[in-house]
């Protein structure tokens, strides 16, 4: 078991440095090390216990859980603090046409933000990888779907993931391994719903999920605690957490409250060295042979950003100019209405069933393709504010919030937002955390493509709410984040306009790397953490070789 | 075609044994049978590694407190299993505990039960292995303890003090069920080699029959027919049930070895032979240890809530109150054992009180359930309690953790008599609790060169003494 090596003043060395403990570096750690090789991994965040997290969510107040706060119940390091809504703690300053649309939930946390995911697996179709040459629209990959799919099984394989084996149902169907479990079973109202809307040229299909669906590698079957946001408390769905302990028990190091905040490079733009701060304010030094910051999609190009140095005085692996541009995120809307019929809704994991028939056609070249989710959580919440609102009280008042549970529906609704090198995350010149850290401020605009996405799926979901003659049929008309955070660190074949390139490597330091969410450069309409980690297995693939002196 | 051929020259070999069994049974039977017999006798829980491993190719870790012992490969396989072994060489391994090459097994291969299987059961397993299971041609990692467990030969003595060898005879004053659940009970399904204690040397203390021992990690408990300390409370068919599905409301949950013995053979045995064993267990002697003051599943519901003096309590963004037994097991457990440790509705989660493992004077089926957790497949139905040591896909509690959940279960829900303290669940982690033979055997080298220096010195001491008589 080879282990870094620390020095009497906390400085320290080892093969693999990683830069944040969220599921792409616990998977690149735990990769590194079942290699042979020293891993330490930096964490800005607390370490927490999962108890800790689900008894905090059991004293959560209404209005939290109402809010969907997913953030609040989380512990926060006072010195890295996580973007926080209840109150707003204006971490991240939101500027630009679309500022209210790209409120992130992202943890700072041993973990990191897989601790409160919904555990979606989806993959990108083949055609997202080609929007330029198929659509005229966006960006190509530098690399094909069929490069990436064997590390998407990799990942599946990972996470563990429960998926349908009938070709039917998957989405993608190209796949060259049949998803680890079956398929999350279709609840009632999953089933009642895909038999109403499938005539009609919808086609609900289960959403592939990083939940247990029989016992797995020791991970118990999903129950159906429907509180998967924020916390499983059972530990049925896939946390990133599982890597991170997985690569520790293995040998790797986990330092938490450690915040990068500078980058060391020699004269041939190698990385040589990061540097922390402690929960102390003490600086230490890191030195490795390869390096890799998997931070998040805001925090990694924050940190590329705010470590400059002479060589790269514009940011580190920033000579494209591209470092912090591009941001994306899959600005979504709800649609929420209460059918004619008892559908029961809240049974099972907070997801299951999700219409994807408008997620690729040729009208990709003039709007934003959508998927539809059908938002499988609890109804009980909403429907309790709004029989209270209706002025309601005794026999009445539980009658209303009875029918309104069981009546409800609400579709959560994805769409797809182009990379714009205008979109752009930089550093705040007032702001500064605790550290003395300069914040990130964001500019955000959906862009038409976008909100012409939005209105086709408006006419959609009136189609739906019509099907199901529904009563108190709304669409909200502010878009929501949906803390898929992509594009701020983009891959690329031209150095001249990308960050990494189809390894997630850095055109600029050969040792460096930038797994994760900031790499993607087409967003599609899915979830972003299966393809976030595929990339991971395949950066460390690369970080393996050149460790071995083959690259 | 081939198989026939060996069919019938395996009826040469056997022909030589009992002419008389043979010609009663064709060769297809007999391999069928002796399937059933294997099964009956679990061959399979420690010859096939469950991580994976291929049917009967061995290979699976035995921890014994004297060091790992790894099975060996039982398939017909020439090279690496038991395919040259004569009918009489197999026979002489599983009763005596004897290989072929002379030298002696380790009594993790339960011969002091198999012992006592009948010639019919050993000739029909033979049959089986020779010609009912795959070759697995792949040779398995090599057994070394450490000195002086090492010298297999020292098992030749062992033997002699513990190894009763004797043809099991039945009682002709009991019924045949009684008989039959007798010879399965002892002989061949070997339910006395974990449930029976064990002496200072390992060997059987046959003066406390099925009175319940340690096996690792996990305490297998005592299943006399006492009502307060074995399982004189069951009924028959609480007894089957549970050797049929790991599992009786109300009683108990099979987990670790227990697990295994009903996922790889209680299962599939007829339900006359389950039934053959319940009433035999109900009709042995019963054993009864003076520190059980009640059967341990009669600790019943006392009416308490976990969340009562925890909802509130504290802020809901706190960090670090998940202190002492109840945040604990409000946190970890209560999710699915419920906040009243009832478990759920239909049991799925079982209830924490109105069961063994809680209610049991020894803790240690409590710890291990948490350590080790419960995995257990039976027909169609995978039964899994994640584990919540290393590795723990749920979390990985520290021993004081595992202790204060283990005190405030068993004094709310359990046991209230019986505490537990972290060194105990370090002992489990680490493997269960260290025998004095196997604690004394970093001295035993040392002791033994003393011993011959001391020897040589007194024959120095006796030659010089004889010579100076002899000048005298």
């Amino acid at each position: 078991m080879k282990k870094p090596l620390f020095t009497a003043d906390g400085d320290v060395s080892a093969d693999v440095i990683v830069v944040g403990s969220g599921i792409v570096g616990g998977m690149i750690a735990d990769q590194m090390v079942s290699l042979g090789h020293s891993v330490l991994v930096l964490e800005a965040g607390l370490r927490i216990e999962r108890a800790q997290a689900v008894e905090n969510w059991r004293n959560m107040p209404f209005a939290n859980r109402a809010g969907s706060d997913f953030q609040g119940l989380y512990p926060q390091s006072e010195l890295a603090p996580a973007p926080l809504y209840f109150p707003k703690n204006n971490y991240v300053n939101l500027t630009g046409p679309s500022a209210s649309s790209f409120q992130q939930g992202y943890l700072r946390t041993v973990g990191g933000t897989t601790w409160h995911w919904a555990a979606s697996c989806w993959r990108h179709l083949p055609n997202d990888f080609k929007m330029k040459t198929l659509y005229g629209v966006g960006r190509d990959w530098p690399i094909s779907y069929e490069e990436l799919e064997p590390y998407y099984c990799r990942a599946e394989d990972e996470i563990g993931v429960a998926g349908p084996s009938d070709p039917e149902l998957q989405s993608p169907s190209e796949r060259s391994k049949p998803y680890p479990m079956e398929q999350v079973p279709y609840a009632y109202g999953d089933t009642r719903f895909a038999e109403v809307v499938n005539p009609h040229g919808f086609k609900s299909v289960p959403i592939p999920q990083g939940r247990s669906t029989r016992p797995w590698q020791g991970r118990p079957t999903c129950c159906g605690n429907n509180n998967c946001q924020p916390i499983c408390p059972i530990g049925a769905m896939y946390n990133g957490i599982a890597h991170v302990e997985r690569a520790e028990n293995k040998g790797a190091v986990v330092l938490a409250e450690s915040v990068v905040y500078k980058i060391d490079t020699d004269e041939n733009n190698r990385v040589t060295a990061v540097h922390w701060l402690d929960n102390k304010k003490q600086s230490h030094k890191a030195t490795g042979k390869v390096f890799a910051l998997a931070c998040n999609g805001i925090e990694t190009p924050r940190l590329l950003l705010m470590a400059a140095n002479e060589k790269n005085p514009t940011g580190i692996a920033n000579s494209s100019d591209h470092v912090g541009r591009n941001m994306m995120d899959h600005s979504g809307f709800h649609c929420t209405f209460i059918a004619s019929e008892p559908l029961w809704i809240g049974r099972g994991p907070a997801q299951s069933s999700c219409l994807v028939g408008p997620r690729d056609g040729e009208f990709r070249s003039q709007y934003s393709a959508n998927k539809m989710i059908v938002n499988n959580i609890s109804q009980v919440i909403p429907a309790t504010n709004k029989a209270l609102e209706m002025g309601l009280v005794g026999e009445e008042l539980d009658n209303e919030i009875r029918r309104r549970s069981i009546y409800g529906v609400d579709l959560s609704i994805s769409l797809e937002p182009l990379p714009d090198p205008n979109n752009r995350l930089t550093l705040s010149k007032t702001r500064k955390d605790p550290h003395g850290l300069p914040c990130p401020d964001i500019h955000y605009d959906v862009g038409d493509y976008v909100r012409e996405g939005a209105v086709a799926a408006h006419k959609q979901l009136e189609y739906i709410g019509k099907l199901f003659m529904a009563e108190d049929f709304n669409i909200t008309t502010n878009l929501n984040a949906n803390n898929h955070i992509m594009g701020g660190t983009i891959m690329g074949n031209d150095p001249a306009d990308s960050v990494v390139n189809g390894d997630c490597r850095t055109h600029d330091h050969e040792n460096l790397w930038l797994p994760g969410g900031g790499a993607i450069p087409s967003s599609s309409v899915v979830n972003s953490t299966l393809t976030m980690a595929a990339l991971a297995l395949k950066a460390a693939d690369d970080m393996a070789k050149s460790l071995a002196g083959q690259a | 075609m081939k198989k026939i051929v060996s069919v019938a020259l395996l009826g040469l070999v056997l022909s030589g044994f009992s002419m008389l069994a043979m010609a009663q049974e064709s060769q297809l039977d007999l391999i069928a049978r002796g399937k059933l017999v294997a099964t009956a006798a679990d061959c399979q829980a420690c010859h096939t590694n469950p991580e994976g491993g291929r049917a009967f190719a061995g290979d699976y870790p035995i921890h014994s407190p004297m060091g790992t012992i790894y099975t060996t490969n039982i398939t017909p396989s020439k090279q690496f299993g038991i395919g040259n072994y004569t009918l009489q060489q197999f026979s002489r391994a599983v009763r005596e505990g004897v290989r072929p090459d002379g030298a002696n097994l380790y009594p993790a291969m339960p011969y002091t039960s198999y012992s006592h299987m009948s010639d019919e059961d050993i000739q029909a397993m033979y049959a089986y292995f020779q010609l009912g299971v795959k070759p697995v041609e792949q040779p398995t990692k090599q057994t070394a303890l450490p000195f002086p467990f090492n010298m297999r030969i020292a098992m030749a003595g062992w033997n002699m003090m513990y190894l009763d060898n004797s043809a099991f005879k039945p009682d002709p004053t009991r019924s045949d069920e009684w008989n039959r659940g007798a010879y399965l009970v002892n002989g061949a399904g070997h339910c006395d080699t974990c449930h029976t204690p064990r002496n200072l040397m390992m060997g059987s203390e046959t003066s406390k029959p099925l009175a319940g021992g340690m096996v690792g990690p996990w305490y297998a408990p005592n299943i006399s027919s006492d009502p307060v300390s074995g399982i004189g409370n069951w009924s028959q068919a609480q007894l089957v049930e549970y050797m049929k599905t790991g599992r009786t409301p109300g009683k108990n949950q099979a987990a670790g070895p227990m697990a295994e013995a009903v996922q790889n053979s209680l299962q599939y045995l007829p339900d006359s032979d389950l039934n053959a064993i319940a009433f035999y267990l109900k009709n042995a002697p019963a054993v009864r240890d003076p520190a059980d003051v009640q059967a341990a599943d009669s600790f019943g519901s006392r009416q308490v809530n976990v969340e009562e003096g925890l909802r509130g309590a504290h802020p809901s963004n706190a960090n670090h109150t998940i202190t002492g037994g109840a945040a604990l097991f409000s946190g970890y457990c209560a999710s699915c054992h419920q906040p009243d440790g009832g478990g759920s509705k239909n049991q799925a989660y079982p209830s924490l009180y109105n069961n063994t493992a809680t209610g049991l004077t020894n803790a240690s089926n409590l710890i291990s359930t948490m350590l080790y957790g419960v995995d257990r497949q039976v027909g169609n139905e995978h039964v899994l309690m994640p584990k919540f040591g290393e590795g723990s896909y749920v979390a990985q509690l520290t021993d004081q953790q595992i202790a204060d959940i283990s005190n405030y279960v068993l004094s709310n829900f359990g046991n209230p008599q019986v505490q537990v303290a972290p060194l105990d669940v370090a002992v489990l982690r680490a493997g269960g609790p260290v025998t004095l033979l196997a604690k004394l055997q970093p001295y035993m080298a040392p002791a033994m060169v003393i011993g011959i220096v001391v020897v040589l010195a007194l024959i120095f001491w006796l030659i010089r003494r004889r010579r100076t008589r002899h000048r005298q």
